[in-house]
């Protein structure tokens, strides 16, 4: 009941190695879009494989914390019941959808997870390009209600193995769209391919992590358009491919802040606002980029900005 | 640690370094020639679009640019198969002394490095 018989995510590995390889070769042979550059790949790689580790380091603290609420948990949901997946599967899925709609909008979470966006490429490995710094920014806590409520531990990490594993496939621009009926239930490579974007216009979207129908409902969602293309990475992209930069450089980011802080409120600003948050608004946030590239849209035509800028 | 967890981070060490060699060996990275006029204008149309350059030097080997917008400096630089942007005084900028045909840009998170054809710097295009 407390520890998962078996990791879905370890017996996936496999077929995310093939998966890989199928990409790269559909690239090569020009029978699909995807495109591989070696120092990239590399550091996606290396986050996924580093990631491993962390996860083994930090373990040991998320599984006493887990077993510590499940000793003081409200209902005891039995594992056989299939309403009890169900449930889990929604309860779950929307618990991820305020993880990553946290992880965007906040920057001390932002820290942790801006390392799986820093790839300026769209391909299965970005899919790999996992935290080292989950653990310390302490996102796994969202999921302790869900034991809490009663799902056995076991249950909820099989659950959060199967959304990640779900996750991988979406990282891919080989498929450019899902049958509309999935598009529009599920998170498609298309919907995810707009959360990995950099321009304006799809900036905090799409945090869904296998039903887009939250997005929908919060009001996050955001269509890939043909007119643009999705352009990959962070607003300002990494100068260069040191892989303990890329772990890091956020973290550092906001230590430097904090000691050129003329008061609690600002440091706290530059811990708990949005990235890109400012005392004196001279950075840019999503919500700046957005308005000014609705600015230009609007200025460019008028009729057209309001009609298209979502 | 246990034996497992030690076969599987092996395991998975060897599985990284199989990709990387194979996506060196058969990844396509997106062409980058070096940059025009016209690649140079749309560049910075995407990475600036609030700026207007008042002109714009592209780097001998077509590999970087950099523009200028009032005391602003607008650099660009090839990074793997894509381009960097950031910005800087341009009182930076004008005050650096290429050697051997190099002028090393020292920015905070890289030491991006620009062809010039010959030390003149500034060049006649950002003069």
């Amino acid at each position: 009941m407390q520890k998962a018989a078996f990791d879905p995510v370890q017996m996936a590995i496999p077929f995310f190695v093939l998966a890989v390889i199928l990409e790269i070769l559909l690239g090569r042979f020009a029978r699909a879009k995807a495109n591989y550059e070696t120092r990239d790949t590399a550091m996606s790689l290396s986050m996924g494989f580093g990631s491993t580790v962390a996860g083994v380091l930090f373990g040991g603290v998320i599984f006493a914390a887990t077993v510590w609420v499940w000793r003081h948990r409200i209902f005891t949901i039995p594992m056989t019941a299939v309403w009890a997946w169900v449930v889990l599967f929604l309860a779950e899925d929307l618990t991820y959808y305020w993880f990553h709609r946290l992880s965007h909008e906040r920057r001390f979470w932002w820290a942790s997870h801006v390392n799986h966006h820093t790839s300026t490429h769209y391909n299965l490995t970005t899919a790999l390009r996992q935290t080292w710094t989950g653990g310390v920014a302490g996102t796994w806590l969202l999921w302790l209600p869900l034991t809490f409520l009663g799902f056995p531990p076991a249950m909820v990490a099989i659950q959060k193995g199967i959304s990640l594993i779900y996750q991988f496939w979406i990282h891919t621009e080989v498929i450019r769209r899902m049958p509309p009926w999935f598009e529009a239930v599920f998170n498609t490579p298309s919907h995810h391919r707009v959360h990995h974007a950099r321009n304006a216009r799809y900036l905090d979207a799409n945090y869904a992590g296998i039903l887009i129908i939250w997005d929908r409902l919060f009001g996050t969602f955001i269509p890939e358009v043909d007119e643009e293309p999705c352009r990959y990475g962070t607003v300002k992209n990494l100068g260069n491919f040191n892989l303990l930069y890329n772990v890091f450089h956020e973290w550092i980011g906001i230590a430097k802040d904090i000691a050129s802080s003329k008061s609690t409120r600002e440091a706290l600003g530059y811990v708990f606002g949005p990235p890109g948050w400012s005392p004196d608004g001279s950075r840019d946030t999503s919500h700046t980029l957005k308005a000014k590239w609705r600015a230009r849209l609007a200025a460019a035509s008028p009729a057209e900005g309001e009609e298209k800028a979502p | 640690m246990d034996k497992t967890l030690l076969i599987q981070l092996g395991g998975s060490l060897a599985g990284v370094v199989l990709l990387v060699a194979l996506a060196a060996w058969l990844g396509v990275a997106r062409p980058t020639p070096p940059l025009d006029t016209e690649a140079a204008r749309a560049l910075l149309a995407i990475e600036f679009p609030d700026h207007r350059p008042d002109a714009v030097w592209i780097a001998a080997d077509g590999a970087g640019l950099i523009a200028r917008d009032g005391t602003l400096a607008l650099v660009l630089y090839r990074r793997g198969d894509g381009y960097v942007a950031r910005d800087l005084p341009w009182s930076m900028i004008v005050a650096l002394k290429p050697t051997n045909g190099r002028l090393k840009v020292r920015l905070a998170d890289a030491r991006p490095v620009f062809a010039v054809s010959d030390d003149a710097w500034p060049p006649k295009e950002l003069a």
